[in-house]
């Protein structure tokens, strides 16, 4: 058994598996960061991948286009963030309650319209996203595979954390976004226009979360099932608090509950002696872990998820 | 202004949550009794949802029609509320009331004692009593026969098999496959993963891509709308495949090689002529291939492939399970493990 694990070839398919797991979840979880950056928390994001999702099948369904299909999804989610900001930003209200309701307010929407659009038809499918190998580098035994042989949506993703983490380091609008989360207060006195910047996260929370039901859609199943994200949008929100509300810190926790993802599912199909239901724990076990081995050292932005009224105190 | 913005949007939330959780018995129930057999079913999802539930709905509609029996439904019931839901039709005089998953055996089991008169028939279920009856597909026996195709195609000796989660009415297919594979090659190395879910069909892609990494060449699946992921990559990878509860070749043209069908709506339709024909008895009764509840069919379009001694020797077993000279055992016991 265990001369099956420790080969190249084992290795070389699980990182490729545990980049196909964690893609979708990197996008999402950098949609949430942003937004809870600016003091926002968004529990919805299971309903925004999903909105993405659907809108992406269906946007590529009728345009037989898949970059239409794409903004198709970035839109569905926007419209589902957009929901959840005029709750919590526009109204200030309850934004766990908000983000359970989407939730599930989502799963029946998108099952619905999945349901008038396939009209009782087997399913459908479109066209997903081939991988474009990087010359040379693919060639690196383990990782070349999974680093190098994959979809735009897999390198860009990358970019955008890279970039993410510089923009929150070295530039003023990051270092805004910051402020309004950790003392909207002050970040008001100081001339920073808290709501728009609000708004602003939410957009970019929705286009994000909606690119990652959209990778599902568009690059690994070429079809919409029901309920489709089945826990990823959770994941993500864990993946945030993992990675201590910073993108690269994202994307590595990311990594790591896609890792444990694809070894369980990979184990059981060796036939490890183990209960299925043991190996099917591991990413939350391998959570519950790395939250107990940071207790102390949150940071988490100060007024997170309290609604910031503007002239109150 | 705002509150009220506020509380209307939420209210609207909510609504549609509980849209679809309603009772259709009301109409029925005005109707005079004409000494028509009243039959009530009962369901857990939406009767509308292209799967389990609305094939329930198709029998009951079967029913009416055939039986010219008056039907009544509830949708959406949960666990808490089974034991309600019965109370409630037999109380109504309803001669049957049918609970559809074998969630609905123990509630049965509890309302029957009270209501001698009304017969309860449960799906998929282990109960039985004096007026309550189990009606089971065999399962087991087509996924003995695609167990047996899969092992007669695999090149390699090498089959892949994926559920969703863990239930008696799902391993029993596990094993009949790995008993049917067995038969052909005793041999065969015979790879298993559990998703834990009816609707990740990434993940259930992601275990067959995990199978084909080890060198499995044919990949069957008992996982739902979940399994067409699946399906999906054994096609991308140019394998083939075995379908499972419809006929589904078309999801994958080039790799599905045979489907096993099940038949639901028949399956109540002889539940409830059991009753009007007086036959009823309270036992778990199963049904299978010779009552043709279940049946395997082949994709046409790859029969071409599959070699002339397989098909002989699936015909040759599939005629023994149906005049019964040979039983597909029932192991409903997970297998863990090699």
């Amino acid at each position: 058994m265990l001369e099956q694990i420790f080969t190249v070839t084992f290795f070389t398919a699980f990182l490729a598996a545990t980049v196909r797991m964690a893609v979708p979840l990197i996008y999402a979880a950098l949609g949430e960061v942003f937004l809870e950056k600016a003091g926002i928390l968004n529990i919805g994001l299971e309903g925004v991948m999903l909105g993405g999702a659907f809108c992406s099948f269906a946007g590529t369904f009728y345009s037989n286009s898949i970059l239409i299909g794409l903004i198709c999804g970035m839109i569905g989610g926007c419209v589902v963030s957009f929901i959840h900001g005029l709750l919590c930003i526009r109204l200030s209200q309850d934004q766990s309650v908000s983000g359970i309701a989407l939730n599930i307010f989502m799963l029946g929407v998108t099952s619905f319209a999945y349901k008038l659009m396939s009209a009782g038809e087997s399913y459908q499918q479109v066209s997903t996203l081939k991988p474009i190998p990087i010359p040379v580098l693919n060639r690196i035994p383990i990782i070349g595979e999974a680093f190098f042989h994959q979809d735009i949506m897999t390198y860009m993703v990358i970019v955008l954390v890279i970039f993410a983490g510089i923009y929150y380091k070295k530039t003023a609008s990051g270092l805004a976004f910051t402020a309004i989360g950790e003392n909207p207060q002050a970040a008001d006195a100081a001339g920073i226009s808290v709501y728009k910047y609000q708004w602003i996260a939410i957009v970019v929370n929705g286009v994000l979360g909606g690119s990652g039901g959209a990778v599902l859609v568009l690059v690994q199943l070429g079809k919409f099932s029901e309920n489709m994200i089945s826990g990823r949008g959770y994941i993500a929100l864990a993946a945030v608090i993992l990675g201590r509300y910073t993108p690269m810190g994202t994307l590595g926790a990311a990594f790591i509950f896609g890792g444990a993802n694809a070894l369980q599912i990979r184990l059981q199909a060796l036939g490890l002696p183990i209960p299925t239901q043991a190996l099917a724990m591991l990413p939350y076990i391998i959570t519950l872990v790395t939250l107990l081995l940071s207790i102390g050292k949150s940071n988490q932005p100060e007024k997170l998820a309290k609604p910031y009224v503007r002239g109150s105190r | 202004m705002k509150k009220l913005l506020a509380i209307l949007l939420c209210g609207v939330l909510t609504a549609s949550m509980l849209v679809g959780c309603g009772s259709k018995s009301d109409k029925e129930k005005e109707k005079m009794n004409d000494g028509k057999l009243k039959v009530a079913l009962c369901v857990t999802g939406a009767v509308n949802d292209m799967g389990w539930c609305q094939s329930a709905y198709e029998g009951l509609k079967l029913v009416e029609k055939d039986l010219d029996c008056e039907v009544a439904y509830t949708e959406n019931i949960q666990a808490a509320d089974m034991v309600s839901a019965f109370k409630e039709y037999a109380a109504n005089d309803y001669d049957v009331v049918i609970g559809h998953g074998f969630q609905f055996g123990d509630p049965a089991l509890e309302v029957s004692e009270l209501y001698p008169d009304t017969k309860f028939i449960c799906i998929e279920a282990n109960a039985s009593a004096e007026n309550v009856a189990s009606y089971v597909m065999k399962c087991e026996e087509t996924g003995y026969l695609q167990g047996m195709l899969a092992a007669g195609m695999s090149k390699a000796g090498k089959v892949g098999f994926i559920g969703p989660v863990q239930g008696a009415s799902l391993v029993k297919i596990m094993n009949g496959y790995e008993d049917g594979a067995k038969e052909v090659n005793p041999s065969i190395d015979y790879q298993t993963a559990w998703t834990g879910s009816f609707t990740d069909t990434a993940l259930a892609k992601e275990a067959a891509q995990a199978m084909i990494d080890n060198g499995v060449d044919v990949i069957g699946h008992c996982a739902n709308e979940a399994g067409t992921g699946a399906l999906n990559v054994a096609q991308d990878a140019g394998l083939y495949a075995t379908g499972d509860s419809y006929d589904q070749s078309s999801l994958a043209e080039k790799a599905v090689l045979s489907s096993a069908v099940y038949h639901v709506p028949e399956l109540i339709k002889t539940a409830v002529s059991d009753i009007k024909e007086g036959k009823f008895k309270g036992e778990v009764k199963e049904l299978g291939m010779a009552e043709g509840i279940v049946e395997f069919v082949y994709n046409e379009k790859l029969m071409g492939k599959i070699p002339q001694n397989v098909k002989e020797m699936l015909d040759k077993k599939q005629n023994a399970i149906k005049d019964g000279s040979f039983k597909v055992p029932c192991d409903t016991k997970e297998r863990k493990g090699k």
